[in-house]
């Protein structure tokens, strides 16, 4: 149905979209993921015809989109980032305005065409309000019964559920997997637990680069060889880290949590194998007595967490690991601390979301009381469960968190 | 187009814009009508209509200003250059709406002169020829601030910069007499624009060397143009300030002389001008 090959975009120095490639087949529902930023609009505006590619080319139901734009562009309902709507008219207004725009002539099959997609997308009753007034949900909602208008093969939706409160999200997320019945449908998002719910497929994105594609559960078994430990020493920083690290095979050593005497850190395994026993061993023979030892396998936001994540998005980990002897961690330290620590603690009940997540959080412990930054302890206990609860000072992590549980849901 | 059109007047009389510019318009008109016309018993239609170009200055900037600077503020562009509609489509829908709400106060204008012949002779054909062209050169002003819109997306920043473009437009008349006074002049700002546009040529082809060369084959014709036949230079320059004069035909017309030129002058604009706004469309997409 849509056939990207090679497909660059260049705003002077800068490169948004990195030589993408990849087919979308009839009938299924797409999701693309990625972090803010990595070009998952810019991919979505070139292929709607929106902005012009700097080098490939995009065929929609074979036309070529900078050789045939209108025969491509009649293909496709495509609803931006931020709903297109004109603020002054009505709902039916508008889609009626659509409706004639996309090509309906006759004044009839638009008024018919027009009942039918705002009943799809569940705008009964609403004809008459002004756009103006609407909340974002049905504003939402308007913006994708104006997609399903003109009658496109393909929806493409950026971020169709950004901003929109639990409820609204679940709707939306029901709505698009209905639509997914009858229309090829392309999504972006940077939720994976959405992205999970609703996609047959999966392209994820970053800085511009197509990383990884495939199923969900591909995606989740390509690294489920893969596991993570994570463990507590009794020892130093330093030597815990250097006999861990000795370890042939573990990879990836992240110091979650570090008080009296005692280290947590996390580490990956690679090749399948259960370094369990070789890690105990190691810290033994360094005098490092193990406390707790545990293995966990890779979840999909783990995988995508991992694949996303470059030195210079995220330069923290490794520093951490680097600062052998860091005697009073301080503020930032004590965060980063704390935003491991709650993966570690509580993998099943909230893993960060996404990286946009994990830096609310960091917020979060850095505005926690002076007080607590000498000690480096309370930090780490109020980042897990009842970090939820302090709904009045960080409504925004809150919410975040809030829709993981919903995502599952569905 | 037509889906386009028909919402964009529409936007216009949801808005102020529509009512605000008629009644602006009709006001001045009227104003001058009664004063010209009537208190004085002058036949002479045209005139009230050539001492109110001075308001077109001031009332199309508003009408055109928002035109693609808004869509691109609120980002409904995206839906428009998402749809299968081609940006000439686009440009003449939006153009077009504009042209109406213009005309509007225009047609209320057209029962002026039929008052007058009941008071004795006039000359209908002179007066609506006039009005004519008057709904013309407005349009035309309203293609330049069309252009202007759909560079920027800040309407008041299309407003004041479509006044201006206006503004120098209506006193080219004057400004040209300054530039007569020698051939060396007309070189200097010759060479001026020149650089100017081998600047631009160089930027927009991403080499210096492209650059150069149109600056160099330009200057050598300039200069040869100037040693050998320097009146043809002050003479070309002084056609291209007539050029930019919008408001000059119509003053002609004005004078008791239709001629077809002043007609087919303002349509060039109108064309050059549309034609300028989907280039200015097509090239946002590069960027």
């Amino acid at each position: 149905m849509i056939e990207v090959e090679h497909l660059t975009k260049r705003y002077g120095g800068h490169v948004a979209v990195d030589d993408i490639s990849f087919t979308v087949q009839d009938g299924c529902i797409y999701g693309l993921l990625g972090p803010n930023g990595a070009g998952k609009s810019t991919t979505m505006n070139i292929i709607t015809g929106y902005l012009s590619a700097t080098a490939g080319t995009v065929k929609v139901d074979g036309h070529d989109i900078a050789a045939e734009p209108m025969q491509a562009k009649a293909c496709i309902g495509y609803l931006p980032e931020q709903p297109p709507l004109y603020q002054d008219m009505t709902v039916q207004e508008y889609l009626l305005f659509v409706a004639e725009l996309k090509g309906e002539r006759k004044k009839a099959d638009r008024a018919a065409s027009v009942e039918q997609a705002a009943a799809r997308a569940g705008l009964q009753g609403m004809e008459r309000r002004l756009i103006r007034n609407l909340s974002k949900g049905y504003r939402q909602r308007v913006g994708i019964a104006a997609a399903l208008l003109g009658a496109p093969k393909v929806i493409i939706l950026d971020e169709p559920t950004v901003g929109l409160d639990p409820a609204q999200m679940i709707e939306i997320r029901a709505l698009i997997h209905d639509l997914g019945k009858t229309h090829t449908v392309i999504l972006s998002s940077h939720i994976l637990s959405e992205v999970q719910a609703i996609c047959d497929r999966v392209l994820i994105i970053a800085h511009g680069k197509l990383i990884a594609q495939g199923t969900p559960e591909e995606l989740a078994g390509r690294l489920a060889a893969k596991g993570t430990i994570s463990a507590t020493a009794q020892g130093s920083r330093g030597a815990v880290l250097a006999a861990a690290a000795a370890v042939p095979g573990l990879s990836d050593l992240r110091v979650t949590a570090e008080k009296g005497g005692e280290v947590s850190f996390t580490a990956v395994s690679e090749a399948g194998t259960d370094l369990r026993g070789a890690l105990s061993l190691a810290l033994a023979q360094a005098g490092c007595p193990v406390l707790t030892l545990s293995a966990e396998t890779m979840s999909l936001e783990d995988v995508f967490l991992q694949l996303t994540e470059t030195p210079a998005a995220d330069p923290a980990p490794q520093a951490d690991a680097a600062e052998a002897d860091a005697s009073a961690p301080d503020a930032q330290n004590a965060a980063l601390a704390a935003e491991g620590a709650a993966p570690a603690q509580e993998p099943a009940a909230e893993p960060p979301a996404a990286e946009e997540t994990a830096a609310e959080e960091t917020v979060t412990a850095e505005t926690t009381p002076a007080e607590t930054a000498p000690a480096a302890e309370p930090p780490a206990a109020e980042a897990d469960g009842p970090a939820q609860q302090d709904t009045p000072a960080t409504p925004e992590p809150t919410q975040e968190k809030g829709e993981a549980p919903h995502g599952s849901d569905l | 187009m037509a889906a386009i059109f028909k919402r964009e007047t529409k936007a216009y009389y949801t808005g102020m814009i529509g009512y605000v510019t008629a009644a602006v318009s009709l006001f001045f008109l009227g104003l001058y009508f009664a004063n010209r016309n009537l208190m004085y018993a002058s036949s002479d239609f045209a005139m009230v209509l050539y001492t109110t170009t001075m308001i077109l200055l001031f009332l199309l900037p508003a009408i055109s200003m928002r035109s693609f600077a808004e869509e691109r503020r609120n980002k409904t562009d995206q839906l428009l250059l998402t749809s299968p509609v081609s940006i000439p489509g686009i440009v003449l829908g939006k153009f077009l709406a504009e042209c109406v709400v213009f005309a509007a106060p225009t047609v209320v204008a057209l029962i002026m002169p039929l008052l007058l012949t009941a008071f004795g002779n006039v000359s209908l054909v002179s007066a609506y020829s006039a009005l004519f062209v008057y709904w013309l050169l407005g349009a035309a002003c309203l293609a330049v601030g069309t252009w202007v819109s759909a560079m920027t997306e800040n309407q008041i920043l299309a407003y004041l910069a479509t006044f201006g473009a206006l503004l120098v437009s209506y006193l080219m008349d004057g400004i040209k007499t300054m530039f007569t006074s020698g051939n060396l002049l007309a070189f200097l700002v010759f060479a001026v624009v020149l650089l100017i546009a081998s600047v631009l040529v160089g930027v927009l082809c991403k080499s210096l060397a492209t650059g150069l060369t149109v600056f160099c084959a330009g200057g050598a014709a300039l200069i040869a143009l100037f040693l050998l036949r320097p009146a043809w230079l002050l003479t070309a320059f002084d056609s291209v300030l007539s050029a930019l004069a919008l408001f000059t035909p119509f003053n002609g017309v004005v004078g008791g002389m239709f001629s077809l030129s002043a007609v087919v002058y303002y349509l060039s604009v109108i064309a050059l001008f549309l034609f300028l706004t989907g280039q200015a469309i097509e090239r946002r997409r590069w960027h």
